[in-house]
């Protein structure tokens, strides 16, 4: 998947792996490949920006941690940040659903294809 | 890029290339730096060789141009938000020592040039826009679409305010030797200069990181 179809989701992206807890930078790149199974082509550097400006936005805070010799900092969801997510969940559900109904209408009214 | 340690060498590109608030940047460097060395020791651990590795983790992780023009957006917002935290505590605290000097000057009105008061109104719009831009940068719900402009009005803003904060440092000085509050006028003279000084510094870096962002938009 391109890179500029990615960015629009970026931030649900970046919300969603770290719903089940605090990650480091790389450990969120690492989490968002492995769910998508690789298939999300993006500058993984470029979701460093992005983590700043969610926490500028206050949807996640971070702090330096020790990771045995090395200090990382992590990010970890607030609460507005896991309202936000809960949100873009039920708009991409809400747009896929529609979208699916126009491309795919019969897997949308659920007929094996 | 030198070969003998990509890590510090991706660093160092990466910091020479951002413009924004010392402390944000130096973390933002520190951060990225961090990841690409991950990302570096992830190849290295596929037995590639160290060539091959650096090679591919910057075509992986983006190479520190990239990363750069991608991090200043977010470093010129924070730029504009250090100018507007900036106003909104030194402008107050001028029109404060405005305040003080006036009162303490109250047996010699004439002591306090008339034309402090329109660089009063000017403060206080000043503080208003800078209250509108901290407000409009950190909104849980998303960002302003007048986001973008921030940095740029911020920046002009920020160098009328050191103007204006000079301007009145200037005519408290020389209101000073006619007044018998003369100590107080000299108190406020100096913290203008100091206002001044980082006021203007701020906004010098907004009118740069505004410049830098429109070029890598």
């Amino acid at each position: 998947m391109r890179a500029d179809a990615v960015r629009g989701h970026l931030d649900g992206l970046l919300l969603a792996v770290l719903e089940p807890g605090p990650l480091h930078g790389y450990a969120i790149i690492t989490a968002v490949q492995r769910r998508s199974g690789g298939a999300l082509e993006l500058r993984t550097g470029t979701i460093y920006p992005a983590l700043n400006r969610l926490e500028r936005l206050g949807l996640l805070r971070s702090s330096w941690q020790n990771e045995g010799e090395r200090r990382k900092r992590c990010y970890e969801l607030t609460e507005a940040g896991k309202a936000s997510l809960a949100d873009e969940r039920g708009a991409w559900r809400e747009f896929t659903a529609a979208i699916g109904a126009v491309l795919d209408p019969r897997a949308a009214r659920g007929e094996v294809t | 890029m030198n070969r003998t340690d990509p890590v510090a060498d991706y660093g160092a590109e990466l910091s020479s290339a951002l413009r924004g608030p010392r402390r944000l940047k130096a973390r933002m460097a520190t951060d990225i730096t961090d990841g690409f060395a991950d990302t570096l020791a992830a190849h290295f651990a596929k037995g590639t060789s160290r060539a091959d590795a650096v090679r591919a983790a910057l075509r992986e992780f983006g190479t520190p141009a990239e990363i750069a023009r991608s991090c200043q957006r977010e470093l010129t917002i924070a730029q504009a938000r250090h100018t507007a935290g900036t106003l909104v505590v030194t402008v107050p605290l001028m029109i404060a020592g405005w305040r003080l000097v006036h009162s303490s000057a109250n047996a010699h009105p004439w002591t306090l040039p008339f034309a402090v008061y329109p660089l009063i109104v000017a403060g206080g719009l000043a503080t208003l826009l800078a209250l509108l831009t901290l407000a409009a940068t950190s909104r849980p719900s998303g960002e302003h679409p007048l986001t973008p402009l921030l940095p740029s009005v911020m920046a002009w803003t920020g160098t009328i305010a050191s103007v204006a904060m000079i301007l009145a440092a200037t005519l408290l000085f020389l209101a000073a030797p006619l007044a018998a509050n003369w100590p107080v006028i000299v108190v406020a003279t100096v913290a203008a200069v100091a206002f001044h000084g980082l006021v203007a510094a701020s906004a010098r870096g907004c009118r740069d990181c505004a410049k830098l962002a429109a070029l890598t938009a």
